[in-house]
């Protein structure tokens, strides 16, 4: 077996990195594939907080550089999925911790137990950025329809484009707010792709419900009636291969939406 | 607390922003204004610059052809994952080879003739030309002007 490495990246920080990784890693992972997400945010992890696993972690990617235990031992596996495991960050030390050939060597050697490895990238450009794409082939650019965050992950496509051994990279647009759009007071989804041209991988709306995912360490995926929940979703699927088209965000996602949703569920169930 | 606040500011200032007629829209301007700088970030061509290489590119040019100095457009344009340079030329007509001789002699004297090299381009050069080459060698701060225009220029697209 031989995963396929994926580094997630931004820039910018804030646009929802480690959230993109948390939910991607776990629907990969539901979805029967073998995933490890490593947190390379030296010094300020938040990876394992998402997932819930703040509590669990004994030993941290430092420490299998640093050869106090083997790399096996410091995998934490997922409290709902035995699938997935996090290789997480140390908090206590800084981005010069780790070099870019160790991580390479550890990506190198998670490939041959996992099919995916997730790789959470600092924000930034400096060396943080360039130890976290070491090991990657693939790249998802994560972005918000601001103007900041665009033109952060332009530069980070340049650099990526850059690198020889990034074989390709998609778009992540997080945070789309559809009523915004719709009265012209945020850039489209179109305008986004069109300025980067870059390919699209998935639209997340913005949903509150991601505040409250967080605060539990329970990813949003596994909320089956969340809308960012199925987008995300929707970004595993079309990362494993399958076929999947946008989620219509432009549909009113109002409380009266929402009722309506739920009875055609239920109808939709009874039949 | 706050994020209640900005919304509910956010909504009511975009009730009164919906009801009066704006020009341009918000998510219009952030476009145009994300065009301009990602043209700048990805080029490292500063509006300076592209402004020198416009001066340049008329001096050469107008040893060539005659034309409108006013409308020439030199502009980015992204055309898939390729970065173009447009120069738009409207040419009111091409000098004949006598024209460009003398050009090319004028040119060669006033290389020669280092001393005077002012007096020479004066004469070297037509009327326009000279009137705008000097703007861009004697003036820097009308040239930041003209750049500034052109940025402009370069939103509207």
């Amino acid at each position: 077996m031989s995963g396929r490495v994926i580094v997630i990246t931004s820039g910018k920080g804030g646009v929802g990195k480690t959230t993109t990784n948390a939910n991607i890693g776990t629907a990969l992972a539901r979805a029967g594939k073998k995933v490890v997400m490593i947190d390379t945010d030296l010094g300020l992890r938040n990876l394992d907080l998402l997932l819930g696993l703040e509590n669990r972690i004994v030993y941290t990617i430092v420490d299998v550089v640093e050869e106090r235990c083997k790399l096996k031992q410091a995998l934490v596996k997922d409290k709902k999925n035995p699938n997935l495991c996090l290789l997480a960050a140390a908090q206590t030390r800084d981005k010069t911790a780790v070099t870019e050939e160790q991580l390479k060597n550890i990506c190198e050697e998670l490939q041959k137990d996992f099919d995916f490895i997730l790789v959470d990238c600092p924000a930034g450009i400096e060396q943080g950025f360039q130890n976290a794409v070491a090991g990657a082939t693939e790249a998802i650019v994560v972005t918000t329809p601001e103007m900041s965050a665009v033109r952060d992950a332009d530069r980070i496509i340049g650099l990526l484009e850059a690198k020889e051994e990034i074989k390709s990279y998609k778009l992540l647009l997080n945070r789309v707010r559809p009523n915004l759009i719709k009265s012209n007071d945020m850039m489209s989804v179109e305008d986004v792709v069109e300025i980067l041209s870059a390919e699209l991988i998935g639209i997340i709306p913005e949903d509150t419900g991601i505040i409250t995912s967080t605060n539990k360490g329970d990813p949003i995926v596994n909320d089956e009636n969340a809308l960012a929940g199925q987008a995300y979703n929707n970004v595993a699927k079309r990362i494993i291969g399958e076929d999947v088209p946008f989620l219509n965000l432009e549909e009113d996602t109002g409380v009266l939406a929402k009722v309506k949703k739920f009875f055609s569920k239920m109808i939709g169930k009874e039949n | 607390m706050k994020d209640i606040f900005t919304g509910l500011f956010s909504k009511v200032f975009g009730f009164f922003r919906q009801t009066e007629q704006v020009e341009e829209n918000a998510k219009d301007t952030a476009v145009n204004r994300l065009r301009v700088v990602l043209m700048q970030d990805r080029t490292n061509l500063t509006p300076e610059l592209l402004e020198k290489m416009r001066g340049e590119l008329i001096e050469l040019l107008s040893k060539y052809v005659e034309m409108d100095k006013e409308a020439l457009e030199l502009n980015f344009e992204q055309e898939g994952n390729q970065m173009a340079l447009m120069l738009s030329i409207p040419v009111l007509r091409a000098k004949d080879e006598d024209e460009i001789e003398d050009a090319e002699d004028e040119e060669n004297e006033v290389c020669e003739d280092e001393s005077s090299e002012e007096n020479d381009s004066e004469e070297a050069l037509d009327e326009e030309n000279n009137e705008n080459s000097e703007e861009q060698e004697e003036n820097p701060s009308d040239a930041e002007n003209e750049s500034n225009t052109n940025t402009k220029h370069s939103k509207s697209k």
